[in-house]
Formats: structure tokens, sequence, C-alpha cells
């Protein structure tokens, strides 16, 4: 796919070039940027990674060793079963944000039974992969799941 | 840009606290306009050395709570092992989990982002009345504490006495 950091200078180009690259240029093209194209420039507006949890780097300058465990990690959190709030559920409120879930939320649950929603666990996964109300590792966990299934 | 989410959870906990105050301590801001720093005065624990004694604490929060602790810091002089001679407290619930290779090392006693203020005194307030041995902040309070009790009693009246005229 193109650079859509190049977009500004790009557009009015290919689109008088026409056909090929006009799916390109629409507007959606503003949402993330290319992680791998990006400039050391362009670092301030680049997604921020913890290898640990008072480690904050920038994607750019994660070593070999963290893109893996970083990696690993989101696969793992990607695992994990997630759902929408219906209302009626025993859990009514995620005590990280301390908000009352609202039909709709997109919500995960841990190995634990735990609750929360998406966007507070799957922040707190990326630094630790524990869940913040059992300490329960969560990796463990979800290993444990898959063999006495 | 609206607030961050941040800045609204500490909010919904000091008007929490406000409403329905929570013995052992009081809360609030140090400026008004400022929801990341915080003033808490804590009534020395009953039954403890420092009981009798109103001491005045800070509480520093990022912008990352509650995925990063604040850090906690006693205004008011205070002798106790597991305080350094800054002020600065020294708790485990207050310290990220470690690096180590699964990220989880001892994760019961490190920072969760469940931990609130009232969580956080709470903690502090049961470290006052018992001190942990094993990870000195004030080495000296703690040699004197295991070594020279009646001496470690003393400085911690003189702290008590001075915090109550500060008051």
């Amino acid at each position: 796919m193109g650079n859509c950091l190049k977009r500004s200078t790009t557009d009015d180009i290919s689109l008088l070039r026409g056909n090929d690259s006009v799916r390109e240029s629409s507007s959606d093209q503003l949402s993330p940027p290319n992680y791998q194209e990006a400039l050391p420039a362009q670092q301030a507006i680049l997604p921020v990674y913890h290898p640990s949890p008072s480690v904050t780097r920038s994607v750019a300058q994660l070593t070999e060793e963290e893109q893996v465990k970083i990696a690993k990690r989101i696969g793992l959190i990607q695992h994990l079963p997630t759902g929408t709030y219906d209302g009626c559920k025993k859990t009514r409120e995620c005590v990280i944000c301390m908000g009352e879930f609202m039909v709709g939320d997109a919500l995960r649950y841990l190995p634990c039974m735990h609750t929360y929603h998406m966007k507070c666990i799957d922040d707190w996964l990326m630094r630790s992969l524990t869940c913040p109300s059992c300490m329960e590792p969560v990796d463990a966990a979800l290993l444990t799941s898959y063999e006495t299934n | 840009m609206s607030e961050p989410q941040s800045a609204l959870l500490l909010r919904k906990q000091l008007a929490e606290l406000n409403k329905n105050p929570v013995e052992g301590f009081s809360a609030g801001l140090i400026d008004d306009n400022d929801i990341y720093r915080w003033e808490v005065l804590i009534i020395g624990p009953p039954d403890t050395l420092y009981e009798g004694g109103f001491f005045k604490c800070h509480l520093y929060f990022p912008k990352e709570y509650p995925l990063r602790p604040p850090k906690m810091k006693f205004v008011t002089e205070i002798w106790h092992p597991n305080i350094d001679k800054n002020g600065d407290v020294c708790i485990s619930i207050l310290h990220e989990p470690g690096d180590d290779k699964f990220g989880y090392e001892k994760a019961s006693e490190r920072w969760l982002p469940v931990h609130t203020v009232e969580t956080i005194l709470i903690s502090v307030i049961s470290m006052l009345a018992d001190p942990n041995d094993e990870s000195p902040a004030n080495v000296d309070a703690a040699k004197e504490w295991r070594e020279s009790y009646t001496e470690f009693k003393k400085k911690v009246a003189r702290c008590v006495r001075k915090s109550q005229e500060e008051c």
C-alpha cells in the first residue's frame, strides 16, 4: 500500500493520472500512519509501546527482541474473547476506568472470568499480562484453557 | 479535545471522597486547577507510634494513570523505615511490575490499574502501623527500628509532636 505520509504531495498528481491510485488518496488514508516507512521526523505521531511497564518507546526505537516480545503479547491479547455489553451481565462496572458498562460497549473477557472495557484492559495488558483484579497471569491461564479444551 | 481519561477518573475519585470520606485521611488538591496533584492529610493511625500525628502528603499522578502509579511524598517530616529522608514513600504497590521475563513478577504486590487514592492510602496507613523491614528507604530508621526501638520511638514521637504544631 502507498505511504500515506507522502499523500499531501502526491495526491493531486495521482488524481490526474486517474485509474490505479484513486483509492489510495481517499480520505480514510488519514488514519494510522505507515509504521515501516515513517521518517524520524514523524516520530511524534508514531504509536508508542511498553516493552516493560515503565519503559515507553516509539515503534521506531524498539529493539528486535522488544518487537518480538510485543508481537507475542499482541497475539496473546487477540486470542482473548471479546463481546458487547448487552445490559444483563453480572458485572456492571469496569474497575479500571470506574465507569459503568453501557449497552454496546466493547468488552474483553479474561480467562479468570474478569471483564473489562476492551480499551481499558488492552492498554494494561500491553504493559503487563496480568488480570488487575486477581493478578492471575493471563498467558499461563490461556495456555491452561487450551490444554483443558 | 476532551479531558483525558486519567483526569476524569481522578475527578470521579475526588468527588466520591468528598461525598463519602474514608476514615484515616482527608483528600483534596494542591491546586484546584490541577487534578493530577493531590494533597492528603493522614491521621496517625490509632494504637501505633504515629497516633495523634497529622501528616501532610502529596500524590503526583502521571497522565497515564491508572496504567502507571502516582508518586507519593510526605511533606510533614516523618521517621519511618519505608519513607526516605526526603519524604518519598517506598511501597511496593507504587512500583510498576519489573522487567522480568513474563512481566508479572510478584504482580500481587506491584502497581495495578485498579488502585485508587483510597486503596493507596489504606496501604500507606497500614505501612505506618507495620513497617516492611525488607525494603527500607530510610536505612537509619530501619536499623533503629530493629536494633534500638526506644530511640526509634523517641524520634517518631518528636515527629508526631512537630506535626501537631504545624497543623
